[in-house]
């Protein structure tokens, strides 16, 4: 386990307030021994070195103005509607918890004896190795609520989870975890900013044959801070699949950490993240390949503009004997203007020799060739310019199964970039 | 129909004057070729024409039906009618072929305060003037240009004037790359366009591409100026003697 | 060479072999330069201290300056901490157990000329094949076609054995000597330069290098001047026990051209020995710099015992307009390499270029890559990097890319590609990119893959042997990067690349 360098008082001050909420005892006191192992991240860790975790080290979460919550998207599709406001659940605005095929129930209510023990926490433990993730650990401690969701066969709708903010220095931590049967299938979707500070864990145990499908989209308030981590375990020939859409925050960190144990097993897991000034995204991902003949993408883009900072660290670590594995890497940056950076650490790091990796990552301005030629067809330079930030988001997009859900992500993209045209 | 006068051109970041003067006139229905050798300003011109940056106009002038051209966005200018057939057509990735037409053709509509043209009309539309060209429900799918042989683009490109109907259109080396076959079914593409109401500024440097679409006029461009102007004939002789003797006539 | 027997049967000339390739793996055996010359040596005490400082400091007969800033990074260095973010496992090194300076006692009065040298050191270069003569030169006979004539600083153990050609150099201005002549002879550029690059509190081995350094090379071509012959160096770790801290200095004035080259071995040893160097290029405006290394220290025995460790800072600083640099390291030896060369091209429209092949077979580790730090406008950097592991070996490339805020419309591309042979090695690539402007435009690509089957069965359906056709097939893997290296380096290279490699098949 990675140690982290902190001073226990650090940890101390930012527990302070905290106490551990009742349920799943066993779970979250490991997680605290583990926190109290590790420490938070500082200035000088390797893992940290491209995102300041100074917000999410300070005791209370920073004030940040409610903005527009907007239309809910996903409206067209017929799913079950979970809705939790400022971290708490509304069970007034959601739907009932029972779809065919799925066990469904609350953290904050799961009574003892339920299924969701021997899980919590187990793939965020498993996870904080060989690099410690000290925010999850502190997630699995903590959390004060989360859907617990158990699928056996084909879920007959999506899952679809609404994250309403009201509040202005709202705290939030909840967990989530999701247990797939050997060949279910389900379609998990997340959307809204949740908190003025938010942490976020999902975990995710896919039996053979499983088929997971999550698409989130992070709220757009400006000044929210939110760390979120998604632990993913495959075993042979499950399918995994992760898109996420960050347009605005002030802050988010989303972590994967995606583990192959069977064989013949793919992960995609895509970004697409849009900033305009006080904007600091960063996409962190590992991924493990420990079996043979499994698939897996990372697809991340950026498009930043005025003084906004988009990272991307991105690993692939081929276990001895994950022989075949195809793995692939790719993170741009499209950066509007001079004040924008991106900053990447796209690593490999392989220990068998009959596979194929490869990453890629370029960084630059709109290709002028591409605006000339669209203009030179008469469509307007603002015009030409969506269209091409567009297109460059496209291979994320592709990343989506469901068209429905694919357009109203596009549609999401095309009003972000109508609002910050200049 | 395109009234350019002593056009005088440098490039912006070299210093270096690439047009010296080139004076032209082009009216409504003829086609115009340029010929010249490598480095002549052929291309230079196109692209001052439609509007590339990259560019300093430091003397002269260009207009479209008495409209000063170069103080217009290459927008205004494909929305006044003007269209250039690139060389090297760019490749769009991630821009699928049929938004990329239907996104010119409403934008230049809406410029001009025409509605837009539905869904459903694009659609046959685009089928229509592609069949012609023969090219295919795939090609339209993909992205622009990305993946395309040469052919492949210059026919793309002919599509594109078929369905945005300008009124002055510039094909700049639409030869090159061009194996026979291609270049029949492209000039074939061009011929269908040839109106009244429509001119052609023919840029090549062989004769070849006129034996399909037949000139009215051909200019000889050497070293940034026009320095001969005559009929067809005129690219004959070239073909056959070459741009040496013309060069030299001048001097 | 007592493995050659065990290679004799590949002798059998098959037709279609290429005659070349027959000799390559001919010359395949264990490490060619594993033996160790006899010779009486004069040691300083074991360890570390000031007075060790002192002592290498006064038997170079250095100037109170030079003490002092010695002194001052000995100083620092003792607050320092060995830095492990590196992918190499190595026991802990005990900086007291080595000898820090170790010379050949006929060197004790520094020979005038190398008639004067011992012939046991001049035989040792001999057998490695270094010419240390200058080639007789009738009035107005040009050398053979094809026969580039290369100027030599030898270094061996502590210090330099002699440098040829000088006069010659001289007579263009170039000045090529040992950096303790340089300080002697010429104060006033080692003064201005040394340190300016790398300084003295860089990082924990160059501050060690600073203040224990004991030769190396000094190289200024004055402005305008392309420098009439290669110059090269070459380093020769003997003794036992002792670690080698060379530092080079090269100065490359305005409008001024050079081709610099570098060759390491030494003995095979069962102990594991330091080496520490430190090299500083200073690039002007419009000057050029081709710095190439064929890096092959022992790199120890199948178990990993012995082999040299080898922590090296190396940096060119492409200090005004239009300044070019090209690195090429083939790094084959050592059991551990911790080396990056890097680029600073604060000048506008400077250049950097570095290309690498890095091969770690057996039980060796290597961690290598480059940084590229872009300051200056229109500034391009080009990265190339081929990584082979094989055996257990582990084989890291690292690198920085970074384009400043200021540094606007400047390009980086950077190919990084590993081969993997066998299922017991680990290839890894951990590249940093960041980038502060938009005008500029970054690309990096990398991929990781095993040697090609079908290309190894191709060979070999044409006649050649398992090792033989992977030999075939990583040269051209290389290609890239040994197409970089001056014409003689690029043979010795390819070769080297095959004999690094024995016994990774079968």
């Amino acid at each position: 386990m990675g140690a982290v360098s902190v001073k226990p008082e650090a940890l101390a001050t930012r527990l302070g307030g905290l106490s551990l909420p009742t349920g799943m005892t066993p779970a979250r006191d490991a997680a605290l021994a583990r926190l109290s192992a590790m420490g938070l991240p500082g200035k000088r860790d390797e893992y940290w070195h491209y995102t300041h975790p100074s917000a999410f080290n300070a005791a209370t979460a920073m004030p940040a103005a409610v903005g527009d919550n907007g239309a809910a998207l996903f409206a067209g599709l017929d799913a079950v509607k979970l809705v939790f406001v400022d971290g708490v659940f509304d069970a007034a605005s959601s739907d009932d918890l029972t779809l065919a095929g799925v066990s469904l129930s609350r953290l904050a209510t799961a009574p003892e004896g339920h299924w969701a023990q021997a899980s919590y926490g187990a793939l965020e433990a498993a996870g904080q190795s060989p690099i410690a993730r000290p925010w999850a650990a502190l997630n699995t401690a903590y959390a004060s609520d989360g859907l617990l969701i158990h699928v056996t066969g084909k879920a007959a709708k999506p899952l679809s989870v609404i994250y309403l903010r009201r509040n202005e220095t709202s705290d939030v931590v909840l967990h989530h975890v999701v247990k797939l049967e050997a060949g279910a299938e389900l379609t998990l979707l997340e959307q809204g900013p949740a908190a003025s500070r938010f942490n976020h864990v999902l975990e995710v145990d896919l039996a053979p044959s499983a088929r997971f499908h999550h698409i989130r989209a992070q709220g757009r308030d400006l000044a929210r801070h939110a760390v979120t981590h998604i632990f993913a375990h495959l075993a042979a020939e499950a399918l995994f699949k992760s898109f996420t859409l960050t347009a605005d925050g002030a802050l988010t960190r989303n972590e994967a950490v995606i583990t192959f144990a069977g064989h013949d097993a793919k992960a995609h897991i895509a970004g697409a993240a849009m900033g305009d000034g006080a904007f600091h995204h960063d996409d962190t991902v590992f991924v493990t390949h420990a079996a043979e003949r499994c698939e897996s993408r990372q697809v991340f883009k950026k498009v930043l503009k005025h003084g906004a900072v988009g990272v991307f660290q991105g690993k692939i670590l081929v276990k001895k004997g994950a022989q075949k594995t195809d793995g692939y890497q790719i993170s741009q940056a499209l950066l509007l203007d001079d004040d924008s950076q991106f900053l990447a650490k796209p690593e490999l790091e392989i220990y068998a020799d009959d596979v194929k990796c490869s990453h890629g990552s370029t960084s630059g301005a709109i290709d002028d060739g591409a605006l000339f030629y669209l203009r030179s067809r008469g469509v307007p330079l603002r015009v030409a310019q969506s269209l091409l930030i567009l297109a460059f988001l496209a291979d994320t997009i592709a990343e989506i199964e469901d068209d429905v859900i694919a357009e109203d992500i596009r549609a999401q993209l095309e009003t972000w970039l109508a609002r910050h045209e200049s | 129909m395109l009234e350019i006068k002593n056009l005088h051109v440098k490039l912006e970041e070299e210093d270096k004057q690439i047009l010296k003067g080139v004076t032209l006139s082009i009216g409504a229905g003829e086609v115009h070729a340029i010929m010249g050798p490598n480095g002549s300003g052929k291309s230079t011109l196109s692209y001052v024409l439609s509007g590339r940056d990259g560019y300093s106009v430091t003397d002269g002038s260009a207009t479209l039906d008495g409209v000063d051209l170069l103080a217009m966005e290459p927008e205004v200018r494909a929305a006044q009618g003007l269209f250039l057939a690139f060389q090297y057509p760019v490749e769009i990735p991630g821009v699928g072929n049929m938004t990329f037409l239907r996104t010119a053709l409403n934008a230049q509509r809406k410029t001009r305060g025409e509605p837009e043209i539905s869904a459903g009309d694009f659609l046959k539309l685009v089928r229509e003037k592609a069949k012609a060209l023969k090219i295919d429900a795939d090609m339209l799918k993909r992205p622009v240009n990305v993946g395309f042989s040469g052919g492949e683009k210059k026919r793309n490109e002919i599509l594109q004037m078929a369905m945005l109907e300008p009124k002055m259109c510039i094909l700049d080396e639409t030869d090159s790359g061009l194996d026979v076959d291609a270049m029949k079914l492209v000039s074939e593409g061009v011929n269908a366009l040839r109106s009244a109401g429509r001119s052609f500024l023919v840029i090549t440097h062989y004769q070849r591409l006129l034996d399909h679409i037949k000139p009215d006029v051909v200019h000889i461009m050497a070293a940034g100026r026009i320095i001969k102007t005559g009929g067809p004939e005129l690219a004959l002789e070239v073909e056959n003697n070459g741009y040496a003797d013309l060069l030299a006539e001048v001097q | 060479m007592a493995n050659l027997d065990v290679d004799l049967p590949l002798l059998e000339v098959r037709e279609g072999v290429d005659r070349e390739t027959i000799e390559t793996v001919a010359a395949m055996g264990a490490y060619k330069y594993g033996w160790a010359t006899d010779i009486e040596m004069d040691y300083a005490p074991k360890g570390l201290s000031e007075e060790i400082v002192r002592l290498i400091s006064s038997k170079n007969g250095e100037p109170e300056w030079l003490l002092d800033w010695r002194l001052a990074a000995y100083r620092r260095w003792l607050g320092m901490e060995e830095p492990h973010w590196a992918m190499l496992h190595y026991p802990a090194i005990d900086y007291q157990d080595q000898f820090y300076y170790a010379t050949p006692r006929s060197m004790a009065v520094k020979p005038k000329s190398l008639d004067e040298v011992d012939p046991k050191l001049l035989a040792t270069y001999k057998k490695l094949g270094i010419p240390l003569k200058e080639q007789a030169l009738l009035a107005g006979v040009e050398a053979p076609e094809g026969e580039r004539r290369v100027a030599v600083d030898a270094v061996f153990d502590s210090v330099s054995v002699g440098t040829t050609f000088k006069a010659e150099l001289a007579k263009a201005g170039v000045i090529f000597c040992s950096i303790s002549e340089a300080v002697k002879e010429h104060p006033d550029l080692v003064r201005k330069y040394l340190g300016s690059v790398v300084p003295p509190t860089d990082n924990f081995f160059a501050t060690l290098n600073s203040a224990v350094f004991s030769d190396g090379s000094f190289v200024y071509i004055p402005p305008g001047t392309r420098c009439p012959m290669e110059l090269s160096t070459y380093f020769r770790i003997n003794a036992e026990n002792t670690g080698q801290f060379e530092r080079t200095l090269i100065i490359c004035d305005r409008g001024a051209y050079v081709s610099y080259l570098e060759g390491c071995t030494a003995p095979k040893r069962d102990t594991h020995q330091l080496h520490a160097a430190v090299v500083e290029l200073v690039i002007l405006e419009d000057a050029e710099v081709k710095y190439s290394t064929v890096q092959n220290w022992y790199p120890g025995d199948e178990q990993g015992r012995g082999g040299i460790y080898n922590f090296v800072t190396k940096r060119a600083d492409c200090r005004e307009a239009r300044a070019k640099v090209m690195w090429t390291q083939v790094e084959t030896g050592s059991a551990i390499t911790w080396k990056y060369p890097s680029c600073i091209l604060r000048g506008d429209d400077s250049q950097g270029e570095f290309y690498s092949i890095a091969i770690a077979n057996n039980a060796q580790q290597a961690d290598t890559g480059t940084k590229m730090i872009h300051l200056g406008k229109r500034t391009k950097s080009r990265i190339v990097s081929k990584g082979i592991s094989a055996g257990r070996a582990q084989n890291t490339y690292r690198g920085l890319v970074s384009m400043h805020p200021k540094a606007t419309d400047s390009r980086n591309y950077t190919q990084c590609d590993s081969l993997l042979i066998g299922d017991q090695c680990g290839a890894h690539t951990v590249p940093y990119i960041e980038v502060k402007n938009t005008s500029s435009r970054v690309e990096h690509e990398a991929t990781t893959s095993k040697v090609d089957e079908d290309q190894l069965f191709y060979c070999r359906s044409r006649g050649m042997s398992e090792e033989e056709a992977v030999a075939l097939v990583v040269n051209g893997f290389c290609r890239e990067v040994l197409q970089a290296l001056p014409m003689e380096f690029a043979m010795e290279a390819q070769s080297l690349v095959a004999i690094s490699l024995e016994g990774s098949v079968g």
